[in-house]
């Protein structure tokens, strides 16, 4: 765990920033996280030492995009590449977010939170040059759909925050997009604050190679009638760990998570969901899907606070997986805290196999297995991949996954 | 007995069956053989074994055939998997068809229609010679072309389930139909949509067995033999009049057969 060491040492940086320091502190006295709490026993613990295995001094190299071309009127950034960005238009305005502004933010984020829970973001902050944030302000209702990439660079550690403000009654389309490049870790801590009467529409497609691992840290803010939806999938990664963190800040407030994960091989992906209400009249609706082939892992554990002062919560939250292997193993848990006496809350979990009836069924009409299996496997995926924005229409991802199945 | 049509070779035979699932036997001798253009009806209790064979000529997975053997067009298909019998011709129109969320049936029935075009040699269809196939098919089951763009049979009605069968089979044009209790479900006015498209698709190179409990789908449909089973085994044969006779005295005779076995 090289860079562990480096912390250790203080061999980081020799001009660290207000905010690295405050987080290389912190990690100082606790480098690594508690991997017996809750949070991180289903971990795998030499994944994670091959994720922190390497030096965090970045070797930076250009990414090289897989995808078509934006379209003209999508705006396409790349952290780490691009972050200067300043738009003042009739309908809208994108304006990059001042270092004071960034640094406040995310201190106020980590300053009263678990550092168990928070650990992945303060390994991020500790890690991410200036160069590797990017932070915007973004305004108004029409609105060109973002595209941000986010890519470590081969046999490296790269970190990367993204910080994205939307102003009350914007609108937007948002995805973003974590490539692993083979041998490499990608740590991405991404902050959303949405203002009231706020809508986004966000995607996260996180897509790795031959041995790249992910932390994927996600914390949104949602203030008064705000509407965030988020769509993710995550395939291909020797580690990967998706870490949610939602608060509905006054309640009224609306949230749709749709996500998949999709294991195979030996690799070991998780998605850790945190919803916490704050207010009355909160709205949750949650569905997440595993795919598990082979001798591979996928972790869903998802809890839902609802404290007293949430009255009329209402949340669902659904776990269904689908094992493809018998060696294949899903671990799922999705949990209630609930203190507010006046809410509807339910949560439920399935595991199972590909339909035996539904397969004889599309085999009894000519289908072949392979043809049969990859039309309930299109199914499955489907429901997930069309909440992701933007990418539908443009990268064929269901066709993409379905063929490397 | 003898054939009506026994100058032609047998389309299926299926020749003293034994078989089980999970170590139970269900089939225990079954003997059956349909001539093209023939229509059999087999009749029997609940759980004696009709679906069961059904399921086994069509080559679900689940069972295991013990002894006997089926013959399609003078072939052994025990060792064929469920989608090379059915590109070569035998249809098996399911007792509850089965719903898939998120599966389009209109791409469902053109990958399966292409699939038996091309086990005949047909050329295939893209999406726009299928959809115009497939419209005039809708027209012999009286199906809205709106049932295209939904998901395989989900929120379908047991009536729409059923038409859907049929219109599988139209498109398919086997060479034997299996139907299991295609009657189940329907209404009158259903039922006789459903009969009357069975006979418009069916023709003198076609098979059909019909799986019922009832004489109404008879009425509508006369069978050239009628079987009995029971316990697994065809205990009798008769023509269309030993359906009229088991609606009159319904099947309390067959325990005793069975019982004097």
């Amino acid at each position: 765990m090289q860079i562990i060491e480096e912390i250790k040492k203080n061999e980081i940086f020799s001009n660290p920033s207000e905010l690295q320091k405050i987080c290389l502190d912190k990690l100082k006295l606790k480098p690594l996280p508690n991997v017996k709490s809750e949070y991180w026993r289903l971990s795998n613990k030499s994944k994670f030492s091959s994720f922190l295995d390497h030096s965090s001094k970045n070797k930076e190299c250009k990414v090289n995009l897989p995808y078509k071309k934006a379209f003209q009127n999508i705006i396409r950034l790349i952290i780490g590449e691009n972050n200067s960005i300043n738009l003042e238009k009739e309908n809208y305005s994108i304006k990059e977010l001042k270092e004071i502004e960034i640094v406040d933010y995310i201190k106020n984020n980590i300053s009263n939170s678990d550092q168990n829970d928070h650990w992945s973001d303060l390994l991020n902050h500790c890690l991410s040059s200036k160069e590797n944030i990017l932070g915007l302000n973004i305004s108004g209702n029409k609105i060109p759909p973002l595209e941000i990439f986010s890519a470590s660079s081969p046999d490296s550690f790269n970190a990367k925050t993204l910080i994205l403000f939307f102003e009350k009654n914007s609108k937007v389309d948002l995805i973003q997009i974590n490539l692993g490049n083979k041998n490499s870790s990608l740590s991405q801590s991404t902050y959303l604050c949405l203002k009231e009467n706020t809508s986004v529409n966000h995607g996260v497609v996180s897509y790795g190679e031959s041995k790249s691992n992910l932390l994927n840290s996600l914390n949104v803010i949602q203030k008064t009638n705000s509407e965030y939806s988020l769509g993710s999938l995550h395939y291909k990664f020797n580690y990967a760990r998706f870490e949610i963190r939602i608060n509905q800040l006054n309640g009224n407030a609306k949230t749709n998570l749709k996500g998949i994960q999709i294991t195979k091989n030996n690799d070991q992906i998780a998605t850790y969901t945190k919803m916490q209400f704050n207010g009355p009249n909160g709205f949750l609706d949650q569905i997440n899907k595993s795919l598990a082939d082979d001798k591979s892992h996928a972790v869903f554990e998802g809890s839902i606070i609802v404290p007293k002062i949430a009255q009329k919560t209402d949340a669902s939250q659904l776990s269904r997986n689908l094992l493809l292997s018998r060696h294949a193993k899903i671990d799922t848990k999705p949990q209630l805290e609930i203190i507010a006496d006046d809410v509807k809350c339910k949560h439920g979990a399935t595991i199972s196999q590909l339909n035996e009836e539904e397969l004889f069924y599309m085999r009894s009409r000519g289908l072949t297995l392979a043809e049969a299996s990859k039309l309930q496997l299109s199914s499955y995926l489907q429901e997930v991949i069309s909440s992701i924005p933007i990418s539908k229409d443009r990268w064929d991802l269901l066709d993409k996954i379905l063929k490397e199945i | 007995m003898q054939s009506k049509t026994k100058e032609l070779d047998p389309i299926l035979e299926v020749n003293n069956l034994f078989a089980s699932i999970e170590n139970l036997p269900i089939l225990k001798g079954v003997t059956i053989s349909v001539n093209p253009g023939e229509i059999h009806a087999i009749m029997g209790r609940n759980g004696c074994g009709k679906s069961t064979l059904s399921k086994i000529i069509a080559g679900h997975p689940s069972y295991k055939i013990t002894k006997g053997e089926i013959k399609f067009t003078g072939n052994n298909i025990q060792s064929l998997e469920p989608e090379e019998r059915a590109q070569s011709g035998i249809f098996l129109g399911f007792q509850y068809p089965i719903e898939i969320p998120g599966v389009s049936n209109l791409e469902f029935l053109r990958v399966a229609t292409n699939a038996r075009r091309k086990f005949l040699n047909k050329e295939e269809l893209d999406t726009f010679d299928f959809e115009d196939l497939v419209k005039e098919k809708l027209d012999l089951v009286k199906m809205d072309s709106a049932f295209l763009s939904r998901s395989i049979n989900q929120g379908f009605s047991g009536g729409e389930k059923k038409r859907n069968e049929i219109l599988q089979m139209a498109l398919l044009e086997p060479k034997i139909a299996i139907l299991d209790e295609t009657d189940s479900g329907l209404d009158i006015d259903a039922l006789r949509i459903v009969a009357s498209g069975i006979k418009k698709i069916s023709n003198e190179q076609t098979g059909i067995i019909l799986i019922t409990h009832y004489q109404r789908l008879l009425d509508e449909i006369q069978p050239d033999y009628v079987h009995v089973m029971a316990d697994g085994q065809i205990i009798k044969t008769g023509e269309s009049d030993l359906a009229l006779e088991l609606e009159k005295n319904g099947y309390e005779w067959t325990d005793n057969f069975i019982k004097e076995q």
